[in-house]
């Protein structure tokens, strides 16, 4: 990935995607808005940009604005006839139907009781209706979603998330060579952590919010004095 | 009157287990249908004909190739760890379809015609070759037997320089 420098404020038209974008074609991520035939970013931040042709305004925010494709992680808030409500950082709380479980039938209900965490994927996100999750696959397997037992969990940044899950993030490898651990990382900023004791996971948890005010570039420094955290 | 719709695969049929990628593509096209149907009056000329070099993509993780944020690591939840590594084996036969080529192509080619290819071509060649071309070669054979020279193709010890 490459990142580039500059840093956009909202309304500011940016002309070196235009220039881009009259050869071939652009996808505008977050942040930046086609009006006509002039890109303006909507958000204040670095402009980042992916070979070939993808940009988009890495700002900080801790706002979740949900987004179809998305993985999260939501706390189940209450259940609602077929439907269980849950909380995931969104303006408004998304929904879950019992059935979006893998092998959940009508007389089979997922055991889900309000307080619960899951890992779930955003089906439908739009400004208007209420964002949907699923914890199921287009072919009915569970994968990777679901409930998270047990671990420890806390909220972040929007950014601290996005910098986890970069490709070859060299900080889960870091923690790795510490100690045995596994996470779920939601884009929505928030994260749960477990590992073997509960000491292990609240040191875990201490090194990943370390990170928060750290950019791309300091990582590694940050990286190298993990250890600290986990003994501490 | 023969109805015009095309032939559809019955839902019994696409429930079947290796049917799942046909499922997912025929829902894909009927949702595809329904929805072009639904808002059909609202699509005027202008969205039609407008090719925008724009897309617009709301989601982060789809821009930043963001991966799964479920991750497992030194045998923590063995289940998750089993799907990382499907996933990461998926990726790299992705990656690189093909594997590097021991022997060349023209080594190849070249191997090839001096041990099967001669016996193929000649059998093609006829199909192409006139009647004056076969009488010629008839003629030619006639005069010095050549197949009688030949030896008969054996197996021949490789050199030790040859791998």
């Amino acid at each position: 990935m490459a990142t580039s420098g500059t840093i956009v404020m909202p309304g500011e038209r940016i002309a070196s995607i235009e220039e881009v974008a009259k050869t071939k074609r652009v996808i505008l991520g977050p942040g930046l808005r086609r009006v006509d035939d002039t890109v303006v970013a909507s958000k204040a931040g670095p402009l980042r940009h992916k070979e070939p042709n993808t940009f988009w305004v890495d700002n900080y925010q801790r706002r979740y604005v949900p987004a179809r494709g998305d993985l999260v992680l939501g706390i189940v808030r209450s259940k609602a006839g077929d439907l269980y409500r849950v909380d995931i950082g969104a303006p408004e709380t998304a929904s879950i139907s019992y059935l979006a479980f893998e092998s959940a039938t009508k007389k089979n209900r997922p055991d889900l009781n309000p307080g619960d965490l899951i890992y779930a994927r955003v089906l439908n996100a739009s400004a208007d209706i209420e964002p949907e999750l699923v914890c199921v696959n287009s072919n009915g397997k569970r994968g990777k979603l679901g409930v998270l037992p047990d671990g420890f969990f806390f909220k972040c940044s929007l950014n601290l998330g996005r910098v986890l899950l970069r490709e070859n993030c060299p900080i889960l490898a870091a923690i790795t060579r510490q100690l045995p651990y596994e996470i779920a990382v939601g884009v929505n900023g928030r994260i749960w952590v477990k590992a073997h004791s509960l000491r292990e996971t609240v040191a875990l948890a201490k090194a990943i919010l370390a990170l928060e005010q750290a950019g791309y570039a300091e990582t590694d420094k940050v990286c190298d004095n993990l250890g600290d955290y986990l003994e501490a | 009157m023969p109805s015009k719709s095309k032939p559809k695969l019955s839902r019994g049929v696409l429930d079947m287990k290796f049917m799942q990628r046909t499922k997912a593509k025929v829902d894909k096209e009927t949702a595809d249908e329904q929805s072009r149907a639904l808002y059909s009056n609202e699509i005027n000329e202008k969205m039609l004909n407008s090719n925008s070099n724009y897309i617009v993509e709301p989601s982060y993780s789809i821009c930043a190739g963001l991966i799964d944020g479920r991750l497992s690591f030194r045998g923590m939840n063995p289940e998750i760890e089993q799907l990382m590594e499907q996933e990461q084996t998926e990726k790299q036969r992705l990656k690189k379809p093909e594997q590097p080529k021991e022997v060349s192509d023209q080594d190849m080619a070249k191997t090839y015609y001096a041990n099967k290819a001669p016996a193929l071509t000649s059998s093609m060649g006829k199909k192409f070759s006139t009647k004056k071309d076969l009488k010629r070669k008839q003629n030619g054979d006639s005069d010095n037997h050549p197949h009688k020279n030949h030896h008969k193709a054996q197996f021949r010890k490789p050199r030790p320089d040859d791998d």
